[in-house]
C-alpha cells in the first residue's frame, strides 16, 4: 500500500524524470568517452567491461550518488514542505512504513538507472570491442555488485533527509558526505566502508574474497542503519 | 527601500539557517587529509613543486573541483526554499519593491556566502599549515599576499558560475531539477578543463584557474594557461545573461 502511495506522491515532483535524465547522462559518459578517445582503450589487455569500468566508473558512480542524494532530499522535502508530514503522522500507519515505502521506491529507481548504464556499457562493448563468451554473466555480476554497494548509501541519505526538516540542510549534509567520499582512498578497506564511498568500488574480477568482504559489510551496515531509523523515529516522537 | 537595506533583510532571513555550520564542516573535512598526509608533499620532485606550494594547491584543488560549486548549489536551495516554505515570497512580492532589486539582493547574499566559504577555507588552510609545520618540522605557511591573490582569483572566477546556478534556481520551479542540473553540471568540469572550449562552461572556471596556477608553480608540469581574450568577454556575457534572465523571471511563477 505505502509504496504505491509514494509513487503517487512523486508523480508531479519530477522525481521519475530526474532519475531517467540522470541515468541517461551517466550512461552517455562511457559512450562519449569512447567516441572521443577510443584509441586509448582499445589495446588494453583486460576484458571490455574491466576497461570501461576502469575508465568511467568513478564519474558514473559520482553521478549515481548525487542523484540518490538529490532524490532522497526531494522525497522528504515534499512531506515537510507544506506540513504533509503532520497529516501522515496522524494516520494509523507507522512512520517507519513511510520510510520503507520511500526506500523501496528509491531502490527501484536506482536499479532502473543501473540498467540504463548497463545498456550503455553493453553497447560500448559491442561497438568498440568484441563480445566474448560469458559477457552477459560478467555484466550482471558487475552491475549487481554495484547495485548492492549503493544500498547503504540510499538508506543513509534517506535517513539524513528524514532527520532534517529543511531541504538545504539535508542536501548540504549529503553534499559534504559525497565530498568526503571522494577524498577517501578507494584501496583502504576500512575507510571505503563509509556508505557514501562504497558505490565508487568496482567488482574485482575473478577473485571474489574481496567482494564477499564488502557484501558482509553491506549487510552489517544495512542492519545498523535500519535499527538507527527505528530508534530515531521513536526518540523523535518522545521529544516532539 | 534602498539596496543595502534589502541585502540586510535577506541576511536576517538566513540567520538561523545553519548554512555557515555546513560550510564550516566542509572546510574542516577538506583539510583533515592534508594534515594526515603532510609527509607526501615532500615526494613531489617529479612535478617540480615545493612542498608548501603543493600543500596549498592540493587543498584548493579539492575545494574548487567539487565542494565549492556544490555548496553554492546548496546556497541557492537555501535562498529559494526559505521564501517558499511559508509563502514568504508572496509577501515580499506584495511590497512596493522592484523584483529585480530583490533578485539582485539575494544574489549578493549568495556571493557573500561564497566569499565566507573561501575565507573559511583559507582560515582552515592557515590552521592546518601551522599544524603540519609543527608535525613535519618544515614551514608550510605561505606569504599572506600570495594566498590572498589566489583566493581572490578563485572568487572572481566563480562569479559566472554562481550567476548560472542562481538562474537555474530562479527559472526552474521544481527543486529536484534545479539541484540535479546544478550538481550534474559540476561533474564533467574535470573533463571540460582539458578541452579548448573550457571558457564556454562557467562551472569549470574556478577549477581551471586553480589548475593553471598549479601549472605555474610546478616547473615540470604543463597545464593549460588562462587566455584572457576569449575568456573575460565570454564570462562577462554569461554573467550578464544569467543575471538578466533571473531578474526577469524572478517571481513570475508566483504572479501567474
Amino acid at each position: 500500500m505505502s509504496v504505491s502511495l509514494e509513487c503517487k506522491k512523486v508523480k508531479r515532483t519530477g522525481f521519475l524524470s530526474a532519475f531517467l535524465g540522470g541515468g541517461i547522462l551517466a550512461a552517455a559518459f562511457p559512450v562519449v568517452n569512447m567516441v572521443v578517445r577510443s584509441e586509448q582503450y582499445l589495446n588494453l589487455p583486460d576484458t571490455p567491461i574491466q576497461i570501461l569500468f576502469g575508465a568511467n566508473w568513478q564519474i558514473m558512480a559520482m553521478l549515481n550518488v548525487l542523484l540518490v542524494v538529490a532524490g532522497t532530499c526531494l522525497l522528504y522535502h515534499t512531506e515537510y514542505a507544506d506540513n504533509a508530514m503532520q497529516k501522515m503522522k496522524a494516520l494509523p500507519i507507522r512512520e517507519s512504513s513511510i520510510f520503507l515505502g520511500k526506500t523501496v521506491l528509491t531502490i527501484f529507481m536506482s536499479l532502473f538507472v543501473l540498467v540504463i548504464e548497463a545498456g550503455a556499457v553493453a553497447f560500448c562493448s559491442y561497438h568498440w570491442f568484441e563480445i566474448g563468451n560469458g559477457f552477459l554473466g560478467e555484466l550482471c555480476k558487475y552491475f549487481g555488485y554495484s547495485f548492492l554497494l549503493m544500498l547503504p548509501c540510499i538508506i543513509l541519505s534517506l535517513l539524513i533527509s528524514e532527520a532534517c526538516k529543511n531541504m538545504w540542510i539535508s542536501l548540504g549534509i549529503g553534499v559534504v558526505c559525497v565530498f568526503t567520499a571522494t577524498m577517501l582512498p578507494t584501496n583502504d578497506f576500512v575507510l571505503s566502508l563509509f556508505p557514501f564511498a562504497m558505490p565508487f568500488q568496482v567488482f574485482a574480477g575473478p577473485d571474489v574474497t574481496q567482494a564477499m568482504h564488502y557484501i558482509y559489510a553491506i549487510i552489517a551496515e544495512l542492519v545498523v542503519l535500519c535499527l538507527a531509523q527505528l530508534s530515531f523515529v521513536k526518540i523523535r516522537r518522545a521529544f516532539e | 527601500m534602498n539596496f543595502l537595506t534589502l541585502i540586510g533583510i535577506e541576511f536576517k532571513k538566513i540567520r538561523r539557517s545553519k548554512i555557515l555550520l555546513i560550510l564550516a564542516v566542509a572546510a574542516v573535512i577538506l583539510w583533515v587529509p592534508s594534515i594526515l598526509n603532510a609527509k607526501m608533499n615532500f615526494g613531489m620532485q617529479a612535478v617540480g613543486i615545493s612542498p608548501e606550494n603543493n600543500f596549498f594547491i592540493q587543498g584548493f584543488l579539492g575545494m574548487a573541483w567539487f565542494m565549492f560549486p556544490a555548496s553554492m548549489v546548496v546556497g541557492t536551495v537555501l535562498l529559494s526554499q526559505t521564501e517558499k516554505a511559508n509563502k514568504g515570497i508572496l509577501k515580499m512580492l506584495a511590497l512596493p519593491i522592484s523584483t529585480a532589486k530583490l533578485c539582485m539582493a539575494k544574489f549578493v547574499v549568495l556571493l557573500t556566502l561564497a566569499a565566507i566559504q573561501i575565507l573559511m577555507m583559507t582560515g582552515m588552510y592557515y590552521i592546518s599549515a601551522a599544524i603540519s609545520s609543527r608535525t613535519q618540522d618544515y614551514s608550510f605557511i605561505l606569504p599572506t599576499l600570495f594566498v590572498l591573490k589566489e583566493i581572490g582569483l578563485i572568487f572572481l572566477s566563480a562569479i559566472p558560475m554562481i550567476a548560472f546556478f542562481w538562474m537555474l534556481s530562479v527559472c526552474i520551479q521544481t527543486p529536484i531539477f534545479s539541484i540535479g542540473i546544478g550538481l550534474a553540471s559540476i561533474v564533467p568540469s574535470v573533463l571540460i578543463i582539458n578541452t579548448k572550449v573550457w571558457f564556454a562552461y562557467p562551472m569549470s572556471y574556478p577549477f581551471f584557474v586553480i589548475t593553471s596556477e598549479y601549472g605555474k608553480l610546478a616547473t615540470n608540469l604543463d597545464t593549460a594557461q588562462v587566455e584572457l581574450i576569449p575568456w573575460i568577454p565570454v564570462a562577462i556575457v554569461i554573467t550578464i545573461i544569467a543575471l538578466g534572465i533571473s531578474c526577469l523571471r524572478f517571481g513570475q511563477a508566483e504572479r501567474r
